[in-house]
Order: structure tokens, then C-alpha cells, then sequence
């Protein structure tokens, strides 16, 4: 083995996996899933590849130091868009997340990954970091730079770089970076314009006036109201100021509030627990919860990631909670994978899978209870699957069948929506060049749709997504899907006539507030 | 290491990111779908063009070096594999459909197109591809023009050779030559239907035209469960004999169906099943019931112990979906395989099939059968873990035996994946030296130097001395001339 | 001129009565001076005549039933024909295989005879092919206006015995109907016209005969056959086989055409895929016809040309069928005589050419009818023409890319030019 010193411990590690790295029979079914082996056309940028890359590190035939290695290793999205198609059910994301364990341990990781897992792992830099995003995001100039940037971003010499799948060089690339990151931190900005201007000024389609806007209807007149269950040791839809039918005794769910989330897409998190109530869930905090680890799972951090896991099992075992809500779909993979990730931890092992089992998509949950039906939107909309809830989770129908559920939303199929954006957690800052032509492949089609919106389901595709249309000069908005059932259910009056943006309940601000703890 | 000379031209004609020449990377190109050869290139092209592959060919050739086309790599016969440190040219880049010209059911491509993917966009125009291997999703076009592919449906439908209208060439010596094109029928010698199958050795081909067919109106699936697969094979011999022309059938065996139901492709097969034989129809709707009722009788009068129909469109892909990843599911029982392709007349189907299990206990080697049975095309996938050198033995003699069993009863080492590097050993248990020499002077009148795919489909031994000056010794010597079937 | 008697060696290697030389050459070739004529009895004989040709620079001239030999076929001064049509027997036949291995020589109604009381057929409706033999229609490889559906010949020929030019027995492919050992000879030698070597027996897919075989034929002027051509053309249906047929001479103005649509399959099938055709085009058929008579049809169809001193051979795509036959461009002049079109393969044939303005004026028709062609992507062939004519128009065109291979493989099986062919 041609690892060195204390990588041996590393390097067997992988080996172990052996027999899963056996489990591919070389067929090539996952090449033209892959985003990258689709656009660079290498083979070493292929799942197939990459898997022969680490057979050959097991085999002691490659250094896991190697440029070979650390580059195609390095720039997969980690999408698992390959794990669906194999008929072997090689376990990709699992093994390669090991690749990047010995990856990271034979070469250091460069400084910027560093830095970002870093920051998302310790809280006290976390929130720091998020509040002085707001306040940035705030003073509207990354919105400014975004406009700024869009004309040189559409110039022609990029994209011929692009087409010949070259990055740039080393001060373009952290120009690059620096602007995409401005235009993600604009992107992670509400779609108030959508919400405001554009709905206000188109009526609602015949069929679905009766239901009328939330502005307009009466606590009394809108649909499936004033039931509500008045559950008195947590804060149910009553004391929250809500009306719906819940059952007598509702299933529980405590909200992941995620880092990324709580820190920029606050709204989010509140959206969820209002929807998620309005559905007949009881809400639960979860105290001490913290970042669920799966940014240094991906990076190859595999002990910060347990330690994350670790921390956030006690948290919701403490909150005993039936479901445990994401609205992350990144962070909803990690929790999943839980089981797998503390399968060697003799203390933890039973209790993560007995964990990760009650981790559901904040669209399964819903799709489980119809969902129940707001205000029409009369807006058309197009979708775009996270990859770790599509191909990581296996969560397909859910989302459509929730968009289907929202009236007068006109859903447009996305070409390539089963492809990453090219987000892929932090890939959009190592991997400018890569990342960009992905991403302005989505963007591409996104704007082929005619939508009004783009509707997602994770923050980390809303800012690529969002910071991808921006540059192109466009006004679409991303949105979480949760975001468009919120405003549906708002303008049903679902949550009562005094409730607004902003004017939040007490119960809801509780379970959506992120961590102490750290 | 190919030399720096070399290097640089090939970038500046494909650029810095289609040329790969860093030995760590050329790893991954060490095999194609077949695992058992290894052999890792001297570099690596990713052309776009047809203009950029001439290019590289020309640049290449003016080194003396060997070239090896490459597609997908999915390939099951070894033939993308570099041997002699070859420059692999692969296609992967050139992946644009040209033209889909509805009006004439045809459509031009390049030949990194991937098969399924055309099929998805002449569907709009009420229009599909009909060739279609089990890697459909995964292989290109180009590699299919190479291998000349079948797939389940070519009983009904034919091969990749009937659909290759036109083809646009590189040559060996770095010329263009466009063979064929607009439509069938064009006057002089078949060289389209005579490229297609030349596993790379004959050019590149770099713009494809092919035919396409409209979308039957309706299909039928069924599944006939034996438990007995001889049963399954008697069934297929009576449904041909009673005039029913099914698209497609199919037989899945024992081994092999209990390794797709433990895939994420679980086509819910029963697993105590000896056989499953999926038989489809198409065409239009009217007619396609009675037809399915008479295919489903003779498989009950054959033994089944059970037909289903897929009630739906679902059904009917899982039903597929289980039988054309089955190759992948095979990962699940053992580290490696190796599967065959030789071809029976269907009447022998039966007798063949005891014999390779016999073949396959005497080894004590697990044989799973998953074929094209209607075509009499088999499959026998031998399981095995290389790291056990005895086992990897009985396996070569194991293997050898059954094509030999397949000879015997009048058919062919392959009938669809190639002959390779892995079967071109084999060439002379259906051949002469005067086909193989007539197939060595054809090759060398496209190739005079020798540089395409060396090493692949003809073995060495067979190949005939050529004088100085080009003129082959002795071609027009007699051969002994025993008459016998063709 | 009569063609002399081919080099006394070459006929002797033969008994006297399977040599025909003068008038009952002539007889046995249609009235067409050929000289000699050698019946060889089996492939050793075949490989013995090939390889004394090219030892005494004999040039032959392979044939089958001779039905072909106004395709270009004549012998040079000391040549001979050599049929192959005694070599007729079937090898092997495994009905449940759908698989037929025969001599050469089988005659087309032969083989009919053999495989129809298993309800199968060779699905070949090339022309000429009745009178033909199965070695004959395979070395021609002319596609019909079936082979959209069954594909064409050289998609059905499995393998092939074959002596080629410079004497070699070769056996390619084999009688298993999916074989990719070694490079695909079978197409190469499969519609090449005898010009690499003399086949001797061949191996064939054979089909089960459909249930049911009905022909639609709708009647009216040229613009209204060509308006059903084009639904014909684009419908989703499963149409067999189309073919449209103007009759008389003359410009466009006032004649007749007729369009027979070919439907087959099983007998619920085929009623309901003619009711929905006819549904389509929108206006009634002027008849059906179905079982004997359709097969009597399609019999006399498929001998259309018959013995024409001229027929010219035009493709291009199907969608250009009007252009093709001269009527939507500036393609006067060459509609004078009586066409047959595949509408399904864009095949358009013409026979019956008038020869008043002498063969200068013939050969300056077909060469600016071809550059029209050539100029939209086509072809124009002649497939039966008097030498006069074709050595000034010239068989084929340009020929592409292909030129160069085409003629390094014929020096590779034939490289004393020993076979006489006008392919490529």
C-alpha cells in the first residue's frame, strides 16, 4: 500500500469496502448520469471511473495523493445521480465519501473547503458568519454586483473555456468564486416580487375564486378551518394562532433547522412548521440540535460528521419526536444515512438507524396528508429535484404530488430535472468553471420553461439556481416548495386573519430557532 | 508515454481538456465492460468533430501509433481496450444528434449518441430507434455501428446494420469518406453494411445516419413462469413454429432471477422460478390480444406453471427493466463474470441448455443464462472471483466447452457482442484460413498500415504474408475445396 | 458481331451437355448474343472453371436463370457465362429454425414451393425476382418495396458459399439469424452483382406468412395518387409496402396513376389497419384485393420490367417523390416513359424511355436527369440498358468516397478482373 504513515489505518478503511467496490461489474450504466463525465466526456470523471480510481488505491496500485486521484475524486458533485441506475446497487455516495476520507488524509483539502466546513461546523462562527450574510445581503449590494456581473458573465469567452471543459486559472477562478458567492448570497433573498406584485396583479382563475385571497377571507369563510385540536404541553395550531383539521392526537415532527437555513432562509424553516401544523403535525422543538454534518461527510471529514451525528441523535431523541421534518434535502440525506455513518459506533450504531428511520422529506409528510388545499396560485411554476432528495433519498412523487395539490398552479416539466444544478454544497466555490457550465445548463432550461418561478427543495440548489438566473439576467425567483404552499395557505386564511409575514407565533418561532447549544 | 510532439499537436486540435496523456488518469481506461483484459492506453483523445477525429488520426498515424476507438465503453468483448499502449480516440464529445428528419423516419448523428437517448428524441415525432441492447441507456450509437448490436426486440426487427443508412468515415490514413447516405439503397457495393460490425478496425465512423421506425400503437407483455428452463425453450420453438412473430422473447433463468429480484431493479419474478420467459407483442392494438392468448397457450402447454400479463405501461418496464439490467444484478453474486454470446439455431435450444448446465456442474461453476431466446442468441454468464486462481481455470476450459457445444450444434461464437480480443482465439472454430485471409485482405484494403484496433477480431497467426510491394503471397493458390453447408 | 466461343480449355473442362455456345446461347439468353454458356453441377466445378479463367485470362459472366442479363451483363470476345442455375438443390431446412440453406440455383418458385406448405415465405419482391434464381436475387440485392418492413435481401441472407474471382471458396456467416464473428463478407458480397465472386449456395432467414395479405388500391391522376402517397408515407400505420404506378407516355397532364398499398399481418390486424388507412386518406379505394388475387397482383408487379431495353433506377429520399419523378422541378423530359415508385423507400423506376433521339439524346436525358438528382442528394442508376447506352450515360454516378474501396476490394477477390460486372 503506498500510503503513507498514519494513512494505513485510512487506507484499510477503503479496503474493507472492497467487497462493495467488487459489487461494480464495469458496465457503464451510471456514465450518462453523471453530470460531469457528460460535459468533460473523461472517463475518470465518471462513477465507473471514480470507483476504478479507488479499486486501484486498494489494490496499491494508485496513491490516494495522487493528482489523478485527489482531481476526479475532487470533482464529483456527489449528486448520486449513478446510485438510481446501477443494477449492481454499488453504493456510490458511500464510498465515495470514504475516497475523499483518504483523499483529505493523504493530501490536504485546499484552504477555501477548509475554511467554508469550518465555519459551518462551529457555531459560534456559524451564526456570526450567517448574521453578517444577512446584513450584507441586506444592504442590496450583492443584489448590485449580481446586475453588474450578468453582462461580462454572458460574454463569449467563458463559455468556449467551458465547451472545452477547461477551469480557469487560478486569479479568474477566485474572481469567479467571489462573484458567484455575492450573487448566492442575493439569491438566498425572499421572492417577495412573486409573491407581491405579480400574484396581485393577476386574478386568480374562475374556478378557484369561491376560495378566495387570504387577505380577503374571513376566519369563518375559508376552507377546512376552525377545528383545531388544542394541545396544551406544546404549542399546537390553536395556541399558534392556526385553524385545521388535526386528528385527536397528531404525530409529532421536530424540524431540523440546519445551518445554511436557519441563517438565510429563516422564512423557510418558518414556512415549514406553519404548513407542516396546518397539515395536522404538532410541531416539536428539538433544543441543541446543531449542523447535521453532511457538507464535511461529502468533503471527506468523516470524524466531524460523526461527532455532528453524534450530537444531533441526542438532541431529537431528547424531542422524541415521531418524524423528524427537513426541508434541507442535503441535510435529509446526511440524517438518513446516519445508520451507515455510525455503523462501526458500538455505543451510537442502534440508535442512529432507529433515528435516521424518521426522517422524512418535508413534501413526504405532506403528500401523507393529501396536503390540505389553500388559495389558488395562479402562477406557472416548473421543478427542480435536489439530487439528495431524488436520487440520495428516492423521494420523486412526493414533491409533484404536492405541487399538484396547490390550485391554479400551472407546473411545466423542467428538461434535465433530474441533473444537478451544479450546487452541490460548496462544488459551486471549489469548481467555478465545472460547476458554472452546469449550472448554466440549468439555467438554460429553466428559462426554456416560460415559468414565474423555479420551486426547489434545498437551499444550497436555490442559491446556485438563483445566483445562475441573476447572472444570466433574468428575474425568475427560486423558491422553496414549502414557501409556495405557505403563501397558498396564507391567502386562504388558513393561519387566521391577524396572521402575516413577520407577525409570527411564539410556538412556530420556537420550533424553527436553530441550536444553542455550540 | 506517447511523445510530446504528439502531445502538443493533439491539443491544439482537440484542446488541453480532450487529451489525456498523465498516466494516473489513463488508468480508468484499462477495460471495457469486460474486465477480464487490462491494458491501459498510451493516451487518451476526446474529439468533437468530424474535423478534430481526422486531425487526431492524421497526427497519430504520423507517429506510427495504433488507434482504438472508444464509445461508452460498455462493450463486452474487450474490443475498446488499447493494447501495444494504443491512443484511444474516444467519442464521449461527440455526442450531438445532427438532424432528425421525421418526414423520411430518419435522423443523423454523431456517434456519441447515446441509444436510448435518440429513441427519446425522435419520440416526439411519434418516432423511435429500433435496435435495442441491454445497455441501451449507456452505449452509444457509434459503439453500436461497431459491434453491430442487437437487443431483445431485433427478432421482430432486425439488427444495427438494417438501420445504418449512410455513414460519414475517417479512414486509417487520416481521409473522409462518406459511405452511403439519404436513405437506403444506394447504388455499387454495401460498404455502409460492411463498416458496421468492423469493430473499429475498418475507421471511425463520425456521422451516422440511421432509419427510424413509427411507435407501434400497442404492446403486450407476458411472463411465463417454467419450472424447468427446457420447458421455456420448448415454449419458444413452438410459438415460432406456430407462424407468431412476438417482438421479442426472452428467457431469464434460475441464478439470474434471483439476482434481479436482490437488485434495486426487482421485477417481481419468483425466485424459486427455473425460468422466466418474458414474450412481447406490438403493433396495432387490434389483433395483439388474440395473439397474446395464443403465445400464452403454448407456454401453458410447454409446462408453465403460471403466464401473467403487465396489466400496465409500469408493469411492462419493470418486467424490462428486470431482464435488461440483469448483467449489472450479476455484481451482486459474484466479483466477476464472464458472459458468452454465441448463437444456436432456436430448435437446439433445449439440448443446448441441458448441456451447458452439465458443463456448468462438472466445473462446480454457477452458470446463469439470460438470452435472447427467440433469436436462439445465448447468454451464459459464468460467475467467479478472479482472486481464486483454480476457479479462474475451470472457468477458461468451462467457457471453451460450451461455445464449442454451440459450434457443434451449427451456430456461431457471437451473435451480437463482438469478437474482440476475447473471442478472436475462437475465429477458427467457424472459420478457415481462406475466410479468415479473405476478412485479413478486406481489413488491410481499409487499414494498409496496420493501425486501426490491431490485435482485435482476427488472431495473428491467421493473418497472410504480404510481399514488399502490397501483393498478398499466394491469395490465388487453391484451397482445399471440401463442399459443405455454409 | 456474334460473340465468339469462349477458349476451347474452359468448355471442356465441362461435358458437352451442360455447355451451350452460338444460337442455343442466345436462345437460353434471351435473344442476347452471349456467346457461351457453362453449367457447372457443383461448387468444385465452379472453383475448376474460376480457376482455369484465370489461368487462360478467360473473362466469365456469373448468372442465375440469365433474367438479369440486360443488367449490364455481356461477354467479352473468348468469355462465357457461367449459371449457376443446375446447383438447385435445398441443403437444409429446419422450418421451426425459420432458417434455409440451398444451392445457388434454387429458382425463386422452387423455393416457394419448399417453405409455402410450412406457412413461410422469403419476403423478396424485387423486380424480376419471379423468373430468378435465390443466388441470383442475393448477388443482384435489389430491395422491393417489402423491404421497409422485412428489410431487404442483404438483410436476410445469413451466409454465402462463394468462389470469388481469383478462385477461393470462402463460407461466410453461417445459417444462426445473429452472427457477428469476423467482419460482415455477407453484405460485402451480397448485392455485388457477381463482381467479386460466383455464389454458390446461400443461407436465408426465412418469415412466417401473415394471415392475412390484403392490397388497397386507389385509383385517379398523378396529383391525386401523390396526395395518398404522402398520407401513405406519414401515417403511423403499419403499412407493408406501397407502390404507385403511371401508366401511358407523355407529360404530366392527363394520365392515370395507381397506388397499391400492401397491408399484412393478422387478419384482425390487417381489416382494421386498411379501414383506418382508408379512413385517412379520406377518399374510397377503387379496390381490395386480397389472398390469390392480390398475390397475382403483386406477381405480375414484380415483373414489371419485363424485358425493356431501358429502365432507369432513381432514389432519393422518400419525401422528394414528386421531384424524383421529374414533376416538381425542371425535370421535363424524363417522364416520357412508364414509372413504378416504392413511396415507402423513395425508389422511383422508369421504363419504356423512347429511343427516337437516338442513343446520344437517351444518354444526354439520363445525365441531366441524374445531375438533378445527384444535386438534391440521389441517385440515378440504370438498371437494364444497351451497351451503346451505358457506356455513354454510364451505369452509376460519381460514386462518392466509396470509389477508391470499392475498387481495391474488387482487386482483392478478383484481381485479373477475371469477373465481368458493371457493379460497382
Amino acid at each position: 500500500m503506498p500510503v503513507n504513515g498514519g494513512q494505513g489505518t485510512l487506507a484499510r478503511a477503503i479496503e474493507e469496502q472492497e467487497e462493495r467496490l467488487l459489487n461494480c461489474v464495469h458496465c457503464g450504466f451510471c456514465l450518462p448520469a453523471c453530470p460531469t463525465y457528460r460535459r468533460l466526456g473523461d472517463e475518470a470523471d465518471s462513477p465507473r471511473g471514480r470507483l476504478y480510481l479507488m479499486q486501484a488505491v486498494v489494490e496499491g496500485r494508485l496513491d490516494a495523493g495522487s493528482d489523478a486521484f485527489q482531481t476526479h475524486i475532487g470533482r464529483c458533485l456527489g449528486c448520486r445521480a449513478c446510485e438510481p441506475v446501477c443494477p449492481s446497487g454499488v453504493e456510490y455516495g458511500h464510498l465515495l465519501e470514504l475516497a475523499r476520507h483518504l483523499g483529505g488524509s493523504a493530501r490536504r483539502p485546499a484552504l477555501l473547503a477548509r475554511l467554508l466546513l469550518r465555519v459551518f461546523g462551529t457555531g459560534w462562527l456559524a451564526r456570526p458568519a450567517m448574521l453578517a450574510g444577512r446584513v450584507l445581503r441586506a444592504t442590496g449590494l450583492p443584489a448590485l454586483a449580481t446586475r453588474l456581473l450578468s453582462g461580462r458573465h454572458r460574454s463569449g469567452e467563458r463559455r468556449d473555456r467551458q465547451g472545452r471543459g477547461e477551469e480557469p486559472g487560478r486569479i479568474a477562478r477566485a474572481a469567479t468564486g467571489a462573484g458567484l458567492g455575492l450573487a448566492m448570497l442575493a439569491a438566498s433573498s425572499p421572492a417577495r416580487e412573486l409573491f407581491h406584485k405579480r400574484l396581485a396583479a393577476r386574478p386568480a382563475r374562475r374556478e378557484h375564486r369561491a376560495v378566495g385571497h387570504g387577505k380577503d377571507a374571513t376566519g369563518a369563510s375559508a376552507a377546512g378551518r376552525g377545528n383545531g385540536a388544542t394541545g396544551a404541553s406544546a404549542p399546537g395550531p390553536a395556541a399558534a394562532g392556526l385553524s385545521t383539521v388535526a386528528p385527536p392526537d397528531p404525530p409529532t415532527v421536530a424540524l431540523l433547522t440546519g445551518c445554511v437555513q436557519a441563517g438565510l432562509f429563516a422564512r423557510v424553516n418558518e414556512a415549514t412548521a406553519r404548513v407542516l401544523t396546518a397539515n395536522g403535525y404538532r410541531v416539536v422543538p428539538a433544543a441543541a440540535q446543531g449542523c447535521c454534518g453532511a457538507l464535511h461527510a461529502h468533503g471527506g471529514d468523516l470524524e466531524a460528521a460523526r461527532d455532528m451525528a453524534r450530537r444531533n441523535i441526542g438532541a431529537f431523541e431528547g424531542a422524541n419526536p415521531d418524524f423528524l421534518a427537513m426541508n434541507a434535502s442535503g441535510c435529509g440525506a446526511a440524517m438518513a444515512a446516519y445508520g451507515s455513518l455510525l455503523a462501526d459506533d458500538r455505543l451510537m450504531g442502534d440508535r442512529a438507524r432507529q433515528l435516521a428511520e424518521r426522517v422524512r422529506d418535508v413534501s413526504q409528510l405532506l403528500a401523507d396528508r393529501g396536503p390540505v388545499k389553500g388559495a389558488p396560485l395562479p402562477l406557472r411554476v416548473t421543478y427542480d429535484a435536489p439530487c439528495h432528495l431524488l436520487h440520495a433519498q428516492g423521494v420523486a412523487d412526493p414533491p409533484a404530488r404536492v405541487l399538484e395539490s396547490v390550485p391554479g398552479l400551472e407546473v411545466v416539466p423542467l428538461d434535465g430535472a433530474a441533473e444537478c444544478c451544479g450546487g452541490a454544497g460548496i462544488y459551486g466555490l471549489t469548481h467555478p468553471g465545472l460547476g458554472g457550465w452546469i449550472g448554466s445548463d440549468k439555467v438554460r432550461s429553466v428559462l426554456a420553461t416560460g415559468a414565474d418561478a423555479l420551486v426547489t427543495g434545498n437551499p444550497g440548489c436555490m442559491m446556485q439556481i438563483g445566483a445562475g438566473l441573476a447572472l444570466a439576467g433574468s428575474r425568475i425567483p427560486v423558491v422553496h416548495l414549502v414557501e409556495l404552499v405557505d403563501e397558498s395557505y396564507r391567502r386562504a386564511g388558513l393561519y387566521g386573519p391577524q396572521a402575516s409575514r413577520g407577525n409570527m407565533p411564539a410556538g412556530i418561532r420556537a420550533a424553527t430557532q436553530p441550536g444553542r447549544s455550540a | 508515454m506517447i511523445p510530446a510532439t504528439l502531445t502538443k499537436s493533439l491539443v491544439e486540435i482537440c484542446g488541453r481538456g480532450g487529451v489525456i496523456v498523465d498516466e494516473e488518469r489513463l488508468l480508468v481506461y484499462e477495460s471495457d465492460a469486460l474486465t477480464a483484459y487490462r491494458h491501459r492506453p498510451g493516451a487518451v483523445v476526446l474529439p468533437r468533430t468530424t474535423a478534430e477525429v481526422q486531425g487526431a488520426v492524421t497526427a497519430i498515424a504520423r507517429h506510427g501509433l495504433p488507434i482504438v476507438p472508444r464509445g461508452a465503453g460498455t462493450g463486452l468483448s474487450g474490443g475498446a481496450v488499447a493494447l501495444d499502449r494504443a491512443v484511444v480516440i474516444g467519442t464521449a464529445r461527440m455526442n450531438r444528434i445532427l438532424e432528425i428528419d421525421a418526414a423520411n423516419h430518419r435522423a443523423v448523428l454523431q456517434p456519441g449518441v447515446i441509444n436510448a437517448e435518440l429513441s427519446a428524441a425522435a419520440r416526439p415525432h411519434g418516432l423511435y430507434y429500433a435496435p435495442d441492447p441491454s445497455s441501451q441507456t449507456a452505449c452509444t450509437i457509434g459503439g453500436n455501428v461497431a459491434e453491430n448490436s442487437g437487443g431483445p426486440h431485433c427478432l421482430k426487427y432486425g439488427v444495427t446494420s438494417r438501420y445504418v443508412t449512410g455513414l460519414t468515415v475517417v479512414l486509417p490514413d487520416g481521409s473522409v469518406a462518406k459511405l452511403g447516405g439519404q436513405g437506403r439503397d444506394a447504388p455499387g457495393y454495401d460498404l455502409v453494411g460492411l463498416f458496421v460490425g468492423s469493430e473499429g478496425c475498418f475507421g471511425i465512423a463520425t456521422e451516422i445516419e440511421v432509419g427510424l421506425l413509427p411507435l407501434p400503437e400497442g404492446v403486450r407483455t407476458l411472463l411465463g413462469i417454467f419450472d424447468r428452463i427446457e420447458d421455456a425453450g420448448r415454449a419458444v420453438s413452438d410459438i415460432v413454429s406456430a407462424g407468431l412473430l412476438p417482438a421479442a422473447m426472452e428467457i431469464i433463468d434460475g441464478p439470474t432471477i434471483r439476482a434481479v429480484e436482490d437488485s434495486v431493479f426487482a421485477a417481481g419474478y419468483p425466485t424459486d422460478a427455473e425460468a422466466a420467459l418474458v414474450i412481447e407483442f406490438d403493433g396495432v392494438e387490434a389483433g395483439l390480444d388474440e395473439e397474446a392468448a395464443r403465445a400464452a397457450g403454448f407456454c401453458r402447454r410447454a409446462g408453465a406453471r403460471e403466464v401473467r400479463s403487465a396489466r400496465d405501461e409500469h408493469e411492462r418496464m419493470a418486467l424490462w427493466k428486470g431482464r435488461k439490467k440483469a448483467f449489472g444484478a450479476m455484481g451482486r453474486i459474484a466479483p466477476d463474470l464472464l458472459v458468452q454470446d454465441a448463437t444456436v439455431p432456436r430448435t437446439t435450444l433445449p439440448s443446448i441448455l441441458k448441456g451447458i448446465s452439465e458443463i456448468g456442474k462438472r466445473y462446480d461453476l454457477v452458470v446463469a443464462n439470460v438470452f435472447h431466446a427467440g433469436d436462439g442468441n445465448l447468454h451464459p454468464n459464468i460467475l467467479f472471483d478472479r482472486r481464486d486462481e483454480d476457479e479462474l481455470e475451470r472457468v477458461e476450459r468451462a467457457s471453451k466447452e460450451i461455445m464449442q457445444l454451440c459450434v457443434d450444434a451449427g451456430g456461431t461464437i457471437t451473435g451480437e457482442h463482438g469478437v474482440g480480443l476475447d473471442k478472436k482465439h475462437h475465429m477458427p472454430l467457424i472459420y478457415g484460413s481462406a475466410e479468415l485471409g479473405a476478412m485479413w485482405g478486406v481489413r488491410r484494403v481499409f487499414d494498409p498500415a496496420g493501425v486501426m484496433n490491431p490485435g482485435k477480431v482476427l488472431p495473428e497467426e491467421t493473418a497472410p504474408e504480404w510481399t514488399a510491394n502490397g501483393e498478398e503471397q499466394g491469395a490465388a493458390e487453391p484451397v482445399a475445396a471440401a463442399v459443405a453447408a455454409p | 458481331m456474334s460473340a465468339a466461343t469462349a477458349s476451347a480449355g474452359i468448355v471442356e473442362l465441362l461435358p458437352p451437355d451442360r455447355v451451350l455456345t452460338g444460337e442455343a446461347a442466345s436462345e437460353w439468353a434471351g435473344g442476347r448474343d452471349v456467346g457461351t454458356v457453362l453449367f457447372p453441377a457443383d461448387t468444385n466445378e465452379v472453383q475448376a472453371l474460376v480457376r482455369l479463367a484465370n489461368e487462360t485470362g478467360t473473362p466469365l459472366l456469373p448468372a442465375g436463370n440469365g433474367s438479369w442479363l440486360g443488367a449490364g451483363g455481356w461477354t467479352r470476345d473468348g468469355g462465357a457465362v457461367v449459371s449457376t442455375s443446375r446447383l438447385d438443390s435445398v441443403v437444409h431446412y429446419e422450418p421451426a429454425d425459420l432458417t434455409l440453406t440451398a444451392g445457388a440455383g434454387l429458382g425463386w418458385r422452387k423455393l416457394g414451393a419448399v417453405v409455402e406448405p410450412n406457412g413461410q415465405w422469403l419476403p423478396v419482391d424485387t423486380p424480376g425476382v419471379g423468373a430468378g434464381t435465390l443466388g441470383g436475387v442475393a448477388a443482384c440485392g435489389v430491395p422491393g418495396p417489402l423491404s421497409g418492413r422485412y428489410g431487404a435481401i442483404r438483410d436476410n441472407v445469413l451466409g454465402l458459399e462463394v468462389v470469388t474471382g481469383d478462385g477461393r471458396l470462402l463460407r461466410i456467416g453461417g445459417r444462426v439469424v445473429k452472427n457477428v464473428a469476423g467482419y460482415d463478407l455477407v453484405r460485402l458480397f451480397t448485392g455485388s452483382r457477381g463482381s467479386l465472386g460466383v455464389i454458390t449456395r446461400v443461407s436465408v432467414r426465412l418469415f412466417p406468412r401473415p394471415g392475412a395479405d390484403v392490397t388497397v388500391v386507389f385509383g385517379g391522376g398523378v396529383g391525386e395518387a401523390l396526395e395518398v402517397a404522402r398520407v401513405v408515407r406519414v401515417t403511423s400505420l403499419p403499412v407493408a409496402a406501397a407502390e404507385m404506378v403511371v401508366r401511358g407516355t407523355g407529360d404530366e397532364t392527363g394520365r392515370d396513376a395507381e397506388l397499391a398499398v400492401r397491408v399484412l399481418g393478422g387478419r384482425a390486424e390487417v381489416d382494421d389497419v386498411r379501414a383506418r388507412l382508408v379512413a385517412e386518406v379520406g377518399t374510397g379505394p377503387e379496390g381490395t384485393m386480397r389472398g390469390g388475387e392480390g398475390e397475382a397482383f403483386h406477381r405480375e408487379r414484380t415483373a414489371w420490367e419485363g424485358r425493356s431495353p431501358i429502365v432507369v433506377r432513381m432514389t432519393a429520399l422518400p419525401d422528394r417523390l414528386a421531384a424524383t419523378m421529374g414533376w416538381a422541378g425542371g425535370g421535363a423530359g424524363r417522364t416520357r416513359g412508364e414509372i413504378a415508385a416504392d413511396v415507402l423507400g423513395g425508389v422511383v423506376r422508369v421504363k419504356g424511355l423512347s429511343v427516337d433521339d437516338g442513343i446520344a439524346g437517351i444518354a444526354a436525358t439520363l445525365t441531366r436527369a441524374r445531375s438533378e438528382l445527384e444535386a438534391m442528394g440521389g441517385t440515378l442508376t440504370l438498371s437494364r440498358a444497351p451497351r451503346e447506352v451505358a457506356e455513354v450515360a454510364g451505369w452509376t454516378g460519381g460514386g462518392g468516397g466509396g470509389g477508391a474501396l470499392a475498387r481495391k476490394l474488387k482487386s482483392l477477390f478478383d484481381p485479373r478482373s477475371v469477373l465481368l460486372s458493371k457493379c460497382p
